[in-house]
């Protein structure tokens, strides 16, 4: 495991910046304030009531009871009905409070989730060429998840804070001064309450990374056990694992340990004390004035009113602190400014016939590395412009920077005769199909994945670019044919396949400039020669800019370009850049093919 | 209740840890059970105003020591059942894990990844709860309903105890009817975040064909979907999750409804106190939690028990490769012979061949190469050589000894294996080359290195031979993972090296200079090549070329283009298209 993946659970946020993201969390929870204020008065409402019904039953225990002439069967059945009364409402605030609030958080986070999805959206794929997919999956869906605890949290801790002075209501209205004597116990319950957050944190954060690095282990030993049982290191895996695994037992043992010491049995130990302090405080009492039954019920009950929903809080602390910490990546993202390059405002100019212009284009990722230098060449409508040359010699740079994935730096690039910044996106999107190297297959059917959402696009359309590139004779071989499922990944079509199906992806949008990163994928003969002969036809009528590897497209492109380090080193048809005998000649001379052998 | 007896060898093992938890929780619970009695008295005598300070210091001191004694048993038994617990799950994972180390090819392709996962984790937990919570609740629910209600009747006699214990068991049968709802809506629940998350990792994976096509917002639009979807079904889980707490305080209103009337009616005849009703309140109050673990019970029981029942099924499999006892402990080496009537592969249904009438001699010494389409039985042919499937007509030989009768130790040592695709773990470039033996010095992994044109490529990675690797380190290309991937079988000089397929993206003038070095190192060992890339095989002592599992064509190079067949039209094919390709671009077409 990497430093970077242990690092969330190895320290602890600063203060300073976990109050950041409460109070940056709080704030995006804004627009539900109407459910959170609704859940907290139901809550409110809660609380008194709870207050309420010991407080009933004291008076009548003291004023009915202990007077037993006072009473009557339709007295009892009276405050029986008031008790039951009391809290079935109780039972309601309750059903409310704890509905309202966690589906305003669920709100909340979901929103959240909306909004990391839609900045990873905006963001450029400078962005995602630097941070990996897995961690960004993490982020959309775990760390929003890992929220609900932190709006727990709250819950709980509002919930008790509510309780607390409800009870304290009650029993001001029984005894003002055993109620004073009461506040004694608040600095000790504060007190424990800080003293187990403290310890139990940093073991809770040592129990998860032990506890991750165990799932890591079980996981990699899994998807590698073909390798373990040929290199016969089953024995070293074995003992490996059994450190990891008793690594995890020591610290969740601690953390028992912390939880036994600290957590229920403390708060009932404290509810004791109280009790202690409470019972004779009035023994005393008793001994110079009258104290009734009722006053001690209630004493007695509000103390467990005070002290039962405490541990539930505490037990959230842990959760709430992992709550933190997500909040604290996903605020990351949130504020992250790796955005996608933007056009020019008003940009309003579109593309209509697909002639390109390259203008001394300089560019660099890092703002250090120069990938591309002075970069000039141009293709009229139709034209074919292949770029060779070695990995990192600037080939797919250019077509990054034409397809504004990435901002260049200096230079000019226009599409028939307009910046390219002036071109509004829509249509640089539409117009200019890029087909990938590696043809991404989204879960859904061919259908689906052909048409991408744009619904403008009719099934007769689908299938026409099917039939376009070549495609519909094996999708009509499929069981559901243009509704055959595609499982995500696509697995299950050959990379052929699914090299065809991205073509008519790119097809049936009809662009007017084409951008092929050609791929080298191993497909077998039969099916490289189907890829070659739909690509041919693609490319009539469209302007072709090609990473070529297939020889069908250098031969015929209009203008090849052969790049070194961002440079172009020559430039000419196939014909030409032969008779110059440069690089290219030497290259293609090294191979000494006789040039009738050329047709694919 | 069954899971406890399947649990019982663990419980046994461990004695101490239970004898002493179990002891500790039933004092627990029965400390628990003084001081409402001594609450009671107190009131008593505060009403009839007959109290000393004698019995006020016998009374609350009484509470004061049962709460420290309380605690110090809480401590323990805590302390005790949850180690136990813990010590369970880890001994099981261990179990697991070794059982996972031994378990043949058939078993990973029967179990998923994610599900023996599962196994190990989840599996686990639920296990783990059984020892830990279901014990508690078992014990609570026994011991606590049994003392409170035998303390009830002690001090406020069976008739109040009777008619107010009577709603209670109205809670159980709450809890047991409310869980399974709850568990099937918290099911459906995970079901819509995993249908998010995979949803989001398409997206993210497929960031540059969504942007190539402008989608984003209608992705976005998509995501938005599924996301209102998953708020009603959590909405809806939120509800019956709200639903447990009240519903307890409903049912506890009837025992007080009691309490009022018919408590209140027995004070007023004299027949109790009302010491004892505040007593009895109290009591009351007690059983509430232990009624809520019966509810809950069953369900960890029954969820447990699923569990282990899964656990103990796949510890039960075995393993198909056969280990033979008193096999040969020497390294396997010597003139290699394949002699395979028929074989097919055990979970195939339609029992088709997947190899045939297979002869193959090798010398020590020399190299094979295999060709043939995409199914044709190269990698099964590897696969059976590897001992990955035993069941198989013919014999496979090593120096005349028949491979399974090796140990498999002494066999797989003699053998190296390079796939297509390799998996590297997450640890150093160094660690993953000596992967066979991490003792072995670095000079002994730049020397592997080097034969497989790879020591250039990691003096550029960031940290060199300490760069990390796998899910978590940089990510190699295609190229490097498989020159990796050679490195580390080379370490071992193996006497017997296999490559399936495992140059393909590797470009053609490395995978010329890491031929060629295998060609001058490994005159004494014998090396098979199997490939899609004619230029991998074409200098190999003998070629095969497999056709549906059998060997349709065979010979040297010049052989096989003489014979005019398969092979020889697919050496003019790709002489034509991948070479010059690969040249055109440069060294590393394959690392793009």
């Amino acid at each position: 495991m990497s430093e970077k993946n242990k690092s969330v659970w190895a320290k602890s946020l600063p203060i300073k910046e976990q109050l950041h993201v409460i109070v940056t969390l709080i704030k995006l929870a804004k627009p539900f304030r109407k459910m959170f204020f609704g859940a907290l008065a139901f809550g409110g409402v809660f609380a008194l009531l709870q207050a309420a019904a010991p407080r009933v039953i004291a008076y009548y225990l003291t004023d009915y009871l202990q007077q037993s002439d006072n009473v009557s069967l339709q007295i009892m059945i009276s405050f029986a009905i008031l008790v039951a009364i009391i809290r079935v409402s109780q039972a309601v605030a309750d059903v409310l409070n704890a509905y309202y609030f966690t589906v305003a958080a669920e709100y909340a986070l979901e929103d959240i989730r909306v909004q990391v999805f839609s900045k990873l959206h905006a963001l450029g794929m400078h962005f995602f060429d630097q941070v990996p997919a897995g961690s960004l999956v993490t982020r959309v869906n775990n760390d929003t998840a890992a929220l609900a605890d932190f709006w727990r949290f709250f819950m709980q801790l509002t919930f008790v804070i509510m309780s607390i002075i409800g009870a304290y209501i009650g029993m001001l209205t029984v005894s003002v001064k055993a109620t004073l004597l009461m506040l004694i116990i608040v600095p000790f319950v504060i007190g424990s309450v800080f003293l187990y957050q403290r310890f139990s944190s940093s073991l809770f954060r040592h129990m998860r990374q032990r506890l991750s690095h165990l799932n890591a282990q079980i996981a990699e030993s899994i998807t590698g056990i073909d390798v373990i049982q040929e290199f016969h290191q089953e024995d070293r895996f074995k003992k490996t694992f059994a450190k990891v695994n008793n690594d995890y037992f020591n610290a969740r043992f601690k953390m028992v340990k912390a939880d036994a010491l600290l957590l229920e049995p403390m708060i009932d130990l404290l509810l004791g004390a109280a009790m202690f302090l409470v019972l004779w405080y009035f023994g005393v009492l008793s001994m110079s004035t009258v104290v009734t039954a009722g006053v001690i019920y209630a004493f007695t009950t509000y103390l467990n009113n005070i002290f039962s929903p405490l541990e539930s809080v505490m037990n959230l602390f842990s959760p709430f602190q992992e709550g933190l910490v997500s909040g604290y990546r996903i605020l990351g993202i949130l504020s992250d400014e790796t955005y996608a390059p933007a056009q020019n405002i008003n940009a309003s100019e579109s593309i209509t016939a697909g002639e390109i212009e390259f203008k001394q284009v300089d560019f660099s990722y890092d703002g250090k590395h120069q990938i591309l230098k002075n970069l000039t060449f141009s293709a009229k409508p139709g034209d074919t412009v292949a770029l060779v040359g070695h990995t990192g010699s600037g080939k797919s740079s250019t077509i990054n920077t034409l397809m504004r994935f990435y901002d260049f730096q200096k230079g000019e690039i226009l599409i028939d005769g307009h910046d390219i910044r002036d071109i509004y996106l829509k249509s640089i999107r539409q117009k200019m199909g890029l087909v990938l190297q590696d043809p991404f297959m989204f879960y859904g059917d061919i259908s689906s994945n052909i048409r991408m959402y744009d619904d403008t696009i009719t099934d007769k359309q689908i299938k026409d670019a099917a039939i376009f590139v070549g495609a519909d004779k094996f999708i009509s071989t499929l069981p559901g044919q243009y509704h055959a499922k595609v499982q995500e990944g696509g697995s299950g079509f050959s990379a052929g396949e699914k090299q065809l199906i991205s073509f008519a992806r790119t097809i049936v949008r009809d662009p007017k400039i084409l951008i092929l990163d050609e791929a080298t994928a191993n497909v077998d003969t039969e099916t490289e020669a189907l890829i070659q002969k739909s690509l041919l036809k693609m490319r009539q009528n469209r302007t072709t800019i090609a990473i070529a590897h297939r020889l069908s497209t250098i031969k015929d492109a209009d203008l090849i370009l052969v790049l070194d380090s961002g440079e172009v080193v020559e430039r000419g048809t196939h014909d030409e850049l032969l008779k110059q005998g440069g690089r290219y000649y030497d290259l293609y001379r090294l191979q000494g093919i006789n040039e009738t052998n050329l047709t694919i | 209740m069954y899971i406890f007896g399947k649990l019982m060898w663990f419980f046994r093992e461990n004695k101490r840890l239970y004898v002493l938890g179990l002891s500790f929780l039933f004092l627990t619970e029965i400390s628990q059970m003084v001081s409402p009695a001594l609450i009671g008295l107190f009131t008593d005598t505060v009403i009839s105003r007959t109290l000393t300070i004698e019995n006020l210091a016998f009374y609350t001191g009484g509470i004061l020591l049962f709460s420290i004694l309380m605690y110090i048993f809480r401590y323990a038994w805590i302390t005790h059942i949850f180690q136990g617990s813990a010590l369970l799950e880890k001994t099981l994972r261990q179990k697991l894990f070794d059982h996972y180390m031994k378990m043949d090819t058939t078993f990973y392709q029967r179990h998923r990844t994610g599900d023996l996962m599962a196994h190990a984790t989840n599996d686990l937990s639920a296990v783990q709860r059984v020892a830990s919570g279901g014990i508690l609740m078992l014990v609570d629910s026994v011991v606590v309903i049994i003392f409170t209600v035998i303390s009830m009747v002690l001090v406020v006699g069976w008739r109040l105890t009777l008619v107010g214990v009577l709603p209670l068991p109205l809670l159980v049968l709450g809890v047991r009817y409310l869980s399974p709802k709850m568990r099937d809506a918290f099911t459906s629940s995970q079901e819509a975040f995993s249908r998010l998350s995979n949803k989001s990792q398409e997206s993210i994976a497929g960031v540059k064909a969504i942007k190539t096509l402008g989608q984003e917002a209608e992705d976005i639009a998509d995501f938005e979907n599924q996301v209102k979807d998953t708020i009603q079904i959590n909405k809806h889980v939120a509800f019956i999750d709200a639903l447990f707490g009240p519903m307890a305080t409903i049912i506890m209103t009837l025992s007080y409804v009691v309490m009022i009337i018919y408590g209140g009616s027995l004070v007023i005849n004299e027949e109790i106190t009302i010491g004892q009703l505040v007593s009895f309140s109290t009591y009351l109050g007690l059983l509430v939690w232990p009624m809520f673990g019966l509810g809950q019970l069953f369900n960890v029981l029954e969820r447990g028990n699923a569990s282990y029942t899964r656990v103990q099924t796949i510890l039960s499999e075995k393993s198909a490769i056969f280990e033979e006892e008193n096999g040969v402990k020497e390294a396997a080496r010597g003139d290699l012979d394949m002699q395979i009537v028929q074989f097919t592969y055990p979970d195939d249904q339609d029992k088709m061949p997947a190899l045939k009438d297979i002869n193959i001699t090798i010398q020590a010494g020399k190299t094979l190469g295999i060709v043939g389409r995409v199914g044709a039985g190269k990698t099964t042919l590897l696969k059976l050589l590897l001992r990955q499937f035993d069941g198989y007509e013919g014999a496979i030989r090593v120096g005349s000894v028949n491979i399974k009768n090796y140990t498999l130790n002494a066999y797989l040592k003699s053998i190296g294996y390079v796939a297509q695709e390799n998996f590297l773990f997450s640890t150093t470039v160094r660690d993953n080359i000596r992967f066979s033996d991490v003792d072995k010095s670095q000079e002994n992994v730049e020397e592997a290195a080097r034969k497989a044109s790879f020591h250039e490529d990691i003096l550029s990675l960031p940290e060199g031979y300490d760069t990390e690797v796998g899910e978590h380190g940089v990510s190699l290309s295609g190229g490097q993972k498989q020159r990796l991937a050679i490195a580390r079988a080379l370490i071992t000089n193996p006497e017997i090296l296999i490559l399936d397929d495992a140059l393909s993206a590797v470009d053609a003038l490395t995978e010329k200079q890491i031929l060629n070095t295998l060609r001058s190192e490994r005159q004494e060992k014998t090396t098979i090549i199997a490939a899609h890339r004619i230029s991998s095989v074409m200098n190999a002592d003998e070629i095969i070329v497999l056709e549906h599992g059998k060997i349709t064509e065979r010979g040297s190079h010049a052989d096989l283009v003489a014979l005019n067949g398969w092979y020889a039209e697919m050496y003019q094919q790709q002489q034509l298209v991948t070479k010059i390709e690969d040249k055109l671009n440069g060294e590393a077409v394959g690392d793009v």
